[in-house]
C-alpha cells in the first residue's frame, strides 16, 4: 500500500513513517503538514491510504476528508487523535478508522490491514458530533479529476445555475455542485442572500445601487459585475447595508 | 460528623484564612475549630450577657406584675436580671470547664453532653437560688409552695434557649464547613486541569524521540515527570516566583519539542525579592493558553513573550501571543473563558487584589497579570 502521512508535528510523522517501515509491505510516499496540503498531495500521489491527524492549523483533519471525498478514486483515511472525545465517539459510532495517540504498532498494523474508504455521511456525522461545529475553510472544485481547494474567504459569490453553483473569485469562476441553501446555512454570517440564485459575500459589496428600471442592484469589488436584487431580498438587503452605514 | 478531621489542614490555612477574614489567628483557630463557640472568651461572655438581658426583658414583660415576687416593673426586671445573668454565666463557665473534653467528642455526642451540662447548671442555679431566698430570710422555708412550679418552669425555658442555641451554632458550622469545603474542591479541580490534548501529544513525542534522539527523550521524561509532580501536590499551593518560572520552562521545553521551530518563547525576568511566591501553576496555564489559542492555529507558528518582574510589592507578569482570527472554534473553550477559569482561581487565593486583565491590540493578544508578594507563612 502506499501510504501518505499528514500531521503538524514533525515528531509525530517521524514516529509514523518509522512504524510503518517496522511493520512492513507499505511504502511512505509523502508527507503533509496540514489540511491543504493534504489535499493537494493527495491529488498528486494517488496514496491508497492517508493516516492524518484531526487537529491542525489551517484546515483541519476533518475538512480534508471531506474535500477528498470528491476524487474519483479517494485514498482510505485513517485519522490520528491525541484526545477528542466526542469525535471519538463519533468515529466508534460510524466505524470509521481511528488510532490514539501515542499510536502503538500493532494497532496500525491492523488499522493499516482493514482501511477503509469514508463516506460522506460518516463524515458529516463526525462533524456535527464534535463540540463546536464549524464551517469549512475552502471550497473544493474538481477539475479534470484534480482538486483545486479555493480559501472561503476569497470568494466573492455563489450563483446557481440549472444544475450547479458557480463559484466565483475576483480572478476565476467554478462550478460546484452544490446547493445554496446548504451554502447559506454553513457560511450564513459570511454571505447575504440577495436573490433567489444568488449569495454574495458582505465584505465584497461595493455599494448597493438603484438602476433606471427601478429595481435594486448591488456593486462587488474587484468585478465588473452587477448582481440584481429580488423584490424579495431588497428590504433585508436595504437593511443589511443601513445598518453597516451607521456602523 | 468531625468533617474538620477529614480536611488536609496544612493546605487549606492559606486560603481559608482569605476567604474567612483577613486574620492571621484564625488558621490557629481553625485547627480546633468545633461548633460550640469558645466561651472561655471575652468576646463570646459580652454577646452572652447581652443574649441572657434581653431573655430577661422578656421573661419580665410578661410576668404579671405586681405579684408574691414583685411589687412593681422594675423590681421584677432587676431581680429576673440577676438570675437569668447567673445562670447564663454559670453556663458560660460549665461550658468554659468542659471545653477540651467536649471538643474530643464527636459532634452529635458533644451536642448532647453540652445540652446535658447546661440543665444541670439551671437546676443547680435555681436551687441555690431558693436557698438564698430562705437564708436572707425572704421565704419561710426551702421548699415553698412554689418550689416544684420554678423548677418547672426554669427548665423548660432553658431546654427551650439552650436548644436553639446550640441548634444554631451547629447550623454555622456545618455552613462553614460547606463553604470551606466547596472552594477546596473548586480549586482542586482547577489546579488539576491538564489537557489531556498535551499529555497525549507529549507522550507520542516521547515515543518518537526514544528512537531517534534518546537523550532529549530523557530529558522530556523528566521535564514531564516534573511537571506532573507538581500538579499532583496536594501540600503546596504557593511557590518561590523562580520555581514557578522553572516549571513553566519545563513546560515550555516540551511544547518546543512538538511544536518545533513553529513556538519561540522569549523571557524577560526582573529581580524578586526571594520571599515572594505565586500560587502553584501560575505561569503554566497562562502560557498554554497563549500556545493553544495563539500559536498552535496558526500554520507558520509565532511568537510568545513573557515579562516578569517585581514592583512596589506587586509581581507583575505581562504575556503576549499572536491574536488569530478565531474562526475555527474546535480549539476547546475559548480563550475569554479560559482565562475567566485562571481569574477565579486568582480570587480564591487574593480575593480582589489580584488582577488580571487582557486585550487585543493590533495582532497580538496581551494579557497583564498583578499579584501581591506574599511572605510565606
Amino acid at each position: 500500500m502506499r501510504i501518505l502521512i499528514v500531521d503538524d508535528e514533525k515528531l509525530a510523522r517521524d514516529r509514523l513513517r518509522e512504524l510503518v517501515n517496522d511493520i512492513g509491505g507499505h511504502t511512505v510516499i509523502g508527507e503533509g503538514r496540514s489540511g491543504n496540503e493534504a489535499v493537494e498531495k493527495a491529488a498528486e500521489l494517488n496514496p491508497d491510504i492517508l493516516l492524518m491527524d484531526i487537529r491542525m492549523p489551517g484546515m483541519d483533519g476533518l475538512e480534508a476528508a471531506m474535500h477528498l471525498m470528491g476524487m474519483e478514486n479517494p485514498p482510505s483515511v485513517i485519522f490520528t487523535t491525541a484526545y477528542d472525545q466526542h469525535a471519538l465517539d463519533a468515529f466508534e459510532v460510524n466505524a470509521v478508522d481511528y488510532l490514539l495517540k501515542p499510536i502503538r504498532k500493532d494497532r496500525l498494523a491492523n488499522a493499516l490491514v482493514k482501511a477503509r474508504k469514508l463516506t460522506q455521511k460518516q463524515l458529516k456525522e463526525i462533524n456535527e458530533a464534535r463540540e463546536e461545529q464549524q464551517e469549512r475553510t475552502h471550497i473544493s472544485v474538481h477539475m479534470r479529476g484534480n482538486i483545486r481547494l479555493v480559501p472561503v474567504t476569497d470568494i466573492c459569490y455563489f450563483l446557481a445555475d440549472s444544475k450547479y453553483v458557480v463559484v466565483r473569485t475576483a480572478q476565476e469562476e467554478h462550478l460546484i455542485e452544490d446547493s445554496l441553501v446548504n451554502l447559506e446555512k454553513e457560511f450564513g454570517e459570511r454571505y447575504l442572500r440577495i436573490h433567489r440564485n444568488a449569495l454574495v459575500a458582505r465584505a465584497f459589496i461595493n455599494a448597493i445601487e438603484k438602476n433606471p428600471s427601478g429595481s435594486w442592484q448591488v456593486s462587488i469589488k474587484g468585478i465588473d459585475k452587477k448582481l440584481d436584487v429580488s423584490r424579495r431580498h431588497a428590504a433585508s438587503v436595504r437593511r443589511w447595508a443601513r445598518n453597516k452605514s451607521s456602523d | 460528623m468531625d468533617a474538620s478531621k477529614k480536611f488536609d489542614l496544612s493546605r487549606l490555612r492559606f486560603f481559608v484564612r482569605e476567604l474567612m477574614a483577613p486574620n492571621p489567628d484564625i488558621k490557629l483557630e481553625l485547627r480546633t475549630q468545633h461548633f460550640l463557640p469558645n466561651f472561655c472568651e471575652g468576646k463570646m461572655i459580652i454577646n452572652l450577657v447581652m443574649i441572657a438581658e434581653m431573655l430577661a426583658l422578656v421573661i419580665s414583660l410578661v410576668m404579671p406584675v405586681p405579684s408574691i415576687f414583685f411589687s412593681n416593673y422594675f423590681e421584677a426586671l432587676f431581680q429576673i436580671s440577676i438570675f437569668v445573668q447567673w445562670i447564663a454565666l454559670a453556663c458560660a463557665a460549665g461550658l468554659c470547664l468542659s471545653r477540651t473534653y467536649l471538643t474530643r467528642l464527636p459532634n452529635h455526642m458533644a451536642l448532647i453532653t453540652a445540652y446535658l451540662i447546661l440543665l444541670l447548671i439551671t437546676f443547680l442555679v435555681n436551687e441555690c437560688a431558693v436557698w438564698v431566698l430562705w437564708w436572707t430570710g425572704k421565704i419561710a422555708s426551702p421548699r415553698p409552695a412554689w418550689y416544684a412550679h420554678l423548677h418547672f418552669q426554669n427548665l423548660s425555658i432553658s431546654a427551650i434557649i439552650n436548644a436553639l442555641m446550640l441548634g444554631y451554632f451547629l447550623t454555622k458550622q456545618e455552613l462553614k464547613q460547606r463553604t470551606i469545603s466547596e472552594a477546596q474542591a473548586k480549586m482542586q479541580a482547577l489546579q488539576s486541569r491538564i489537557r489531556p490534548h498535551f499529555v497525549f501529544n507529549a507522550m507520542n513525542i516521547i515515543a518518537s524521540l526514544t528512537r531517534s534522539d534518546p537523550k532529549k527523550a530523557e530529558t522530556a521524561i523528566e521535564d514531564m515527570s516534573e511537571l506532573f509532580r507538581m500538579m499532583l501536590n496536594e501540600e503546596e499551593t504557593l511557590v518561590p516566583v523562580n520555581k514557578e518560572i522553572d516549571v513553566a520552562r519545563k513546560y515550555l521545553a516540551l511544547e518546543e519539542l512538538r511544536l518545533d521551530s513553529r513556538l519561540q518563547v522569549t523571557w524577560d525576568i526582573g529581580k524578586f525579592p526571594r520571599k515572594a511566591i505565586m500560587p502553584i501553576l501560575t505561569l503554566q496555564p497562562l502560557l498554554e493558553n497563549a500556545i493553544t489559542h495563539g500559536v498552535e492555529p496558526l500554520p507558520s507558528g509565532g511568537a510568545v513573550s513573557v515579562t516578569l518582574w517585581e514592583e512596589e510589592d506587586i509581581i507583575k507578569i505581562r504575556i503576549t501571543h499572536p491574536a488569530p482570527k478565531q474562526k475555527k472554534k474546535d480549539i476547546g473553550p475559548d480563550i475569554d473563558s479560559a482565562l475567566e477559569n485562571i481569574k477565579q482561581r486568582f480570587h480564591t487565593y487574593y480575593g480582589d487584589r489580584a488582577k488580571i486583565r487582557w486585550e487585543r491590540q493590533d495582532n497580538r493578544f496581551i494579557i497583564s497579570v498583578s499579584l501581591p508578594v506574599r511572605d510565606i507563612m
